[in-house]
Order: structure tokens, then C-alpha cells, then sequence
């Protein structure tokens, strides 16, 4: 034991470089500088939006239509005495994004529900989703004027009836029901804060085994290149624990590296999210969820840990062999991409897809990397899938012992020596 | 005298080709034994294998009576190996790696401590010991490693090449605590290309070539054997 803690603080210690601090503390910096970025912008365009008003008609319609505007948190430019190209170029050189043109005899139209367009022109300063929302924020205020107008004349030509039964004869209540439990509410805002809510899942455990993977790798490289391995392979310590040590000392270093670089994430996912869990709470989903059983408990944490541990061993028994293979710390930076491919394919198809709809032949591929497993696990803990998430569990065990007993093997070998992928001819040489 | 290595009928292949053909040899306590032989004669081989890092494909090997096959982890706690082209860890201060290897072998912290300040002596490195290795250069890694072989008095030190890449004094340095080393009763066993180390260092020679061992002996016995003025000249000799 006191042989294998020596090998483990010499690992961790060759892990934890400056470079590795510099390269987590640059990221955690830019993530914290573009979450406050986008928050900045965010509240910039919560503000009063400006907007140009050029009312050709001066109806009383025309003039609710300005009120309301107002009341929409527009700031109201009206444009006095201005022709509709004069009134354009001038919005052109303010700071305005949005003119809105009302025509001669709009209001005279309305009244006879004859169409007449209002015309609206955005200019775009820049093609960001902010940059437009003045836009779709102008687009509701019509949509309600939309609804104000028709009410009024309906109320006019059928003064006892309610419009809203003519314009809507059907309406529905939505109910979601998950397994054995029922609760009123949209299943899309349900499927979207629980998204929310556990989208770090999947960002977690990319982030862990890309880090972690890439340590071993670059640990067994370096090993080869610095002409170390010869030597530490006749020090009495067991193979074994030379494989182990190497692992474990990348998988706390990754770990560390992982929280980190999630403290910065958090920064920046709170830029944008923000809102989203605010929203959510108003509109009371976490009362439905908790119906439901889609709350996150200890246990489901817990399962939730383990699976993704697990499937942090099967990258580092992988990235071990792989490590093997290298001959130097350049050639284990292009032997991790298996790895990372395996990670990113059902990190994609858990954003994308469901892998349950997904064809047999795909879903057996998806299935058989050990890494799709704790993207699932949340999913099926919430759905009470338990038999899922335990073949999950198992699958990945079983894999990582079989990667385990093959990596201590070569580590036993002369392998481990003379088992190296040439790139340039393209074969194994054992 | 018992030998504190036997090898017997020593065979290597890799794949099809023949590394070793059945070399025996045994190094007795306290002596040098060296193997000299062209680039590929099998040199690393046998010491790679009596090092633990290459399985034989035959033949026997013990140490003190441990067989090589059976018991790898009894021989890891006897022997040192200092490869031919081997590194400290660049990150590591040459003292950190000195107590990082002593650890292995120390039961206590008390003789941990006295390998590492022997490993000092050997690599006479003065307060460059403090920096990290990847500042050393080329000479001074070699001696660190040197005295990291050298430290715990193991019962086989295995030095391949040991002043690879060392200049002329250092080599000399090299050659004399080697030597010191062996006369307090350490046994080597040693490769070189170079004759004249060879004859300076080896109580015992073996010349070696495509895998075989082609004669054996003193440097003196040798000579007088091939009509020779030096070990080259041997060498040339049992070639023919």
C-alpha cells in the first residue's frame, strides 16, 4: 500500500502542472467573461426598446395602437410631418431598430374589417436572436390589437355573445401522465425544464472523460518519450498497480479539473438560464414535476454517480490501452479520438434524439458503448426504467473489468514495450 | 563460489527472428560481467530480460535462486536496471526523484533516507539536486540515474551503456564509482560498445553476436587466447 501511494502522489503530482492551472483558470475566466457578456445583452434588451412611429391616419385606432405600444415597454418616437422615405431614412440613422408605418384610412378600414396592412421595418444592426426581439415583441403587441379589434366588432354585430367561442369553439386542458402518475400541465414545458434542469449531465461527463482520458494517455506517453517506463517497470511494484495508479490519479485530476471547469460553466449557463428556471417556477412546474415524480432525489444523485464513475473507468481502461499504443505524447493526442468520438455520439443523440425510436441496429450500436449509459440514466431514473439504468450499470462493470484484465495483461507483457501503432504504416507491431 | 545470476539456454524471439539462440552465462558476487557485441548481437535483450521487462521464450534464468518466469517480483527487489537511453521525470526535482525510488525499496523512512543520501554521493550533482530534472543536462541525468541504480546496494545492477552520452570526465567518474561499487561486493552486469571501458571495468567478458555467445573469459585470458593487444582486436578475432 505504502509502495502504491508513493506511485499515486508521484502521478498526481506530474498531472498537476502550471499549465494545467493556466489552461483551467483561462477557461473558467472566459466562461465567467462570456456568461456576464450574455447577461449584459440579455437586460440590455429587457429594457425599454425604442421605436419610430409614423402614424399617417391620426385615427383613434391609430392612436390606441401608439398607447399600446407604449404600454408593450417601447419607448414611442412619434415621427411628426416626415413622407414614409423620409421617415425610413431617418430611422436608418438613429439608434432605432423599428419603424412602424400606419397608413392613411387604417382605422377607417378596421372598422369595416377591411384589410389594411400596417407596415413595419426592422433594420438589422447585427443578426443576433437579441438583436430581433424588438421585433417579436412588436409582433405580440399586433397580435393583441389583432384580438382587440375582431372582439370589438363581434361585440358590436352579436352584443350577447362571448368571441372568444367564436374564434375558439375547442379548447383543451393538457394533462401529462408518467407511468402510474397524473398532473395537469404541457408535457413540452415539462420535457423543457427537465432538460434544463439536468443538462449538465451529459456536459459533466464529457468534460470528465475527455480530461481524464487525455491525462492517461498523455501519462503512459510520457512515460514512453521521457524514457521513464523502462525503469519503473523494475521497481518492485506490482503491474497492476502501476496501471491502477495511472488511472486513479487521472480520474482525481480530471475530477478536480471537471468541477472547475463547471464552476466556470455555471457562470455561463447562469447568463442565459437564468430566466428560464424563473419562468419556470411562476408558471408553477416544479408543484407538476413533484406530482409527477420527476423530482431529482439523494438516490437518484446517488445511481446517477455511480453510473457516470463508472463510465469515467471504462474511458481510463480504454485510454490506458490506447496509451500503449503511443509512441510519444504526439501520437496519444491522435489515439484519444476514438474515445472522444465514442463520447460524442450519444452526447449528440441524447441533445437530438430519443435513442429509444432510434432503428435495432443503431440502438444495439448506441447501446454497446459503455458511455451512452449515464447519458440515459437520468431519463430512465425519472421514468422508473430501473431494469435500464441497472443493465447499464452492470454492462459498463463488466466492460471495464474486461478492459482492466486486457490493460494489466499488456502492462504484464513485454507488449507494453514493443506493441506500438505506426501511423505512417498503418499496422500494428507487436 | 555460488552465482548470484545463472543463465541457462537463454532463447528471445520476436515473431520470426531469433534474438537470442541459447546464451548461457552467470555473473558471480561482486564481479562485472560484460557482454560486448556489434549493434543487434542481443546485448539489451539479455539485459531487458534479466531486468524483468522481456518474458524469454526459453531457457533459464535465476537469481539467488529465484527463477525469472516464477518469481519477476523477487527479482525487481534484488536487482537495478539503468537502461541504455533512460530519464527522470522532468517535473521532479532530482532529490523528489531520488526519495520517490527509495520509497520502493525502504521499509523504513530511516533507510529510504540513507539511499537517497548515497544516491547523492554517486551523482554529485551539489545544489543542482534542488532543481527539477527537465533543467539537467544530458551527463547530469545519467549520473542521478546513476546513483538512483546504485543506492540500495542491490545484489545485480544491470547497466546498459552506462556512459552513454557522458563526456570524457564523467564518464571516468562513472567508471571509478562502478567500480568502488562492485569491490564492496555488488555484482554488474554490464553492456558497452566501448572496448577500452570494457577492459578498464570487466573482471569477465562475453562476446556476443547474432544471438550468440561466441566466447567468454578475463580480458587477459582473452587476449592471450586471440593473440590480441586489446579487446577490439578479440572481437575482430572471434568474428572471424
Amino acid at each position: 500500500m505504502k509502495k502504491f501511494l508513493n506511485l499515486l502522489t508521484k502521478e498526481i503530482r506530474e498531472l498537476i502542472t502550471l499549465q494545467l492551472f493556466i489552461s483551467l483558470l483561462f477557461t473558467v475566466f472566459l466562461f465567467y467573461f462570456i456568461g456576464q457578456m450574455a447577461k449584459t445583452e440579455i437586460k440590455r434588451a429587457m429594457r425599454i426598446q425604442k421605436i419610430a412611429v409614423l402614424d399617417l391616419d391620426g385615427s383613434l385606432l391609430s392612436q390606441q395602437l401608439t398607447d399600446s405600444l407604449s404600454l408593450a415597454n417601447f419607448q414611442v418616437e412619434k415621427l411628426e410631418g416626415k413622407s414614409k422615405a423620409e421617415a425610413i431614412a431617418w430611422t436608418k440613422s438613429s439608434d432605432i431598430n423599428l419603424l412602424v408605418v400606419i397608413p392613411t384610412g387604417f382605422g377607417e378600414s378596421v372598422d369595416t374589417l377591411e384589410l389594411r396592412e400596417m407596415e413595419t421595418y426592422s433594420f438589422l444592426r447585427s443578426f443576433s436572436i437579441i438583436g430581433s426581439r424588438s421585433s417579436v415583441i412588436l409582433g405580440s403587441v399586433v397580435n393583441a390589437l389583432n384580438n382587440y379589434i375582431s372582439d370589438d366588432f363581434l361585440k358590436k354585430k352579436i352584443p350577447d355573445f362571448n368571441p372568444e367561442k367564436l374564434k375558439k369553439p375547442i379548447r383543451s386542458k393538457d394533462y401529462v401522465v408518467v407511468k402510474d402518475r397524473m398532473a395537469e400541465g404541457a408535457a413540452a414545458s415539462i420535457a423543457g425544464f427537465i432538460s434544463s434542469q439536468s443538462i449538465f449531465v451529459p456536459i459533466i461527463l464529457m468534460m470528465i472523460i475527455i480530461y481524464s482520458s487525455q491525462m492517461v494517455i498523455s501519462a503512459i506517453a510520457m512515460e514512453k518519450q521521457n524514457k521513464t517506463l523502462e525503469t519503473l517497470l523494475t521497481v518492485p511494484i506490482s503491474r497492476t498497480s502501476i496501471v491502477a495508479t495511472k488511472m486513479l490519479a487521472s480520474a482525481v485530476v480530471g475530477l478536480i479539473s471537471a468541477v472547475i471547469y463547471l464552476f466556470g460553466f455555471r457562470y455561463y449557463m447562469s447568463g442565459f438560464m437564468g430566466d428560464v428556471s424563473r419562468a419556470a417556477a411562476s408558471e408553477g412546474l416544479p408543484k407538476v414535476i413533484q406530482e409527477l415524480g420527476l423530482g431529482m432525489t439523494a438516490n437518484t444523485y446517488l445511481i446517477l454517480g455511480v453510473s457516470l464513475f463508472l463510465a469515467i473507468l471504462c474511458a481510463l481502461a480504454m485510454a490506458t490501452i490506447l496509451g500503449v499504443l503511443a509512441e510519444d505524447y504526439r501520437s496519444a493526442q491522435s489515439l484519444i479520438m476514438p474515445v472522444i468520438f465514442l463520447v460524442m455520439i450519444p452526447y449528440f443523440l441524447s441533445f437530438f434524439s430519443d435513442i429509444k425510436n432510434l432503428s435495432l441496429p443503431v440502438k444495439v450500436f448506441v447501446w454497446a458503448i459503455p458511455f451512452s449509459h449515464p447519458f440515459l440514466t437520468t431519463q430512465n431514473l425519472l421514468l422508473e426504467n430501473y431494469r435500464a439504468v441497472v443493465g447499464g450499470i452492470l454492462y459498463m462493470l463488466i466492460f471495464f473489468i474486461a478492459l482492466i484484465v486486457i490493460a494489466a495483461r499488456i502492462f504484464s507483457t513485454d507488449r507494453v514495450l514493443t506493441m506500438k501503432l505506426r501511423f505512417r504504416r498503418k499496422k500494428l507491431v507487436l | 563460489m555460488e552465482a548470484v545470476l545463472e543463465v541457462e539456454g537463454l532463447k528471445k524471439n520476436y515473431g520470426h527472428l531469433e534474438a537470442l539462440k541459447g546464451i548461457s552465462f552467470e555473473v558471480k558476487p561482486g564481479e562485472i560481467f560484460a557482454l560486448i557485441g556489434p549493434n543487434g548481437a542481443g546485448k539489451t535483450t539479455t539485459l531487458r530480460i534479466v531486468a524483468t521487462l522481456l518474458s524469454p521464450s526459453g531457457g533459464k534464468v535465476t537469481l539467488l535462486g529465484h527463477d525469472l518466469k516464477k518469481e519477476p517480483e523477487k527479482f525487481r527487489e534484488k536487482i537495478s536496471y539503468l537502461p541504455e537511453e533512460a530519464g527522470a521525470y522532468k517535473n521532479l526535482k532530482g532529490i523528489d526523484y531520488l526519495k520517490f525510488m527509495a520509497k520502493f525499496y525502504a521499509d523504513t523512512e530511516e533507510k529510504a533516507r540513507e539511499y537517497v543520501d548515497r544516491a547523492k554521493l554517486i551523482s554529485d550533482l551539489g545544489s543542482r539536486i534542488n532543481e527539477k530534472a527537465g533543467t539537467y543536462s544530458k551527463g547530469m541525468v545519467r549520473k542521478l540515474l546513476l546513483g538512483r541504480a546504485l543506492m540500495t546496494r542491490p545484489e545485480l545492477a544491470i547497466l546498459d551503456e552506462p556512459t552513454s552520452g557522458l563526456d570524457v570526465i564523467n564518464a571516468l567518474e562513472v567508471r571509478e564509482i562502478i567500480k568502488k561499487f562492485a569491490r564492496e561486493g555488488i555484482s554488474v552486469l554490464l553492456s558497452s560498445h566501448n572496448m577500452l571501458e570494457i577492459e578498464f571495468l570487466s573482471d569477465r567478458v562475453a562476446l556476443i553476436d547474432q544471438g550468440v555467445i561466441l566466447d567468454s573469459g578475463t580480458p587477459a585470458e582473452l587476449k592471450e587466447k586471440y593473440q590480441a593487444r586489446n579487446l577490439e582486436e578479440v572481437f575482430r578475432s572471434a568474428l572471424r
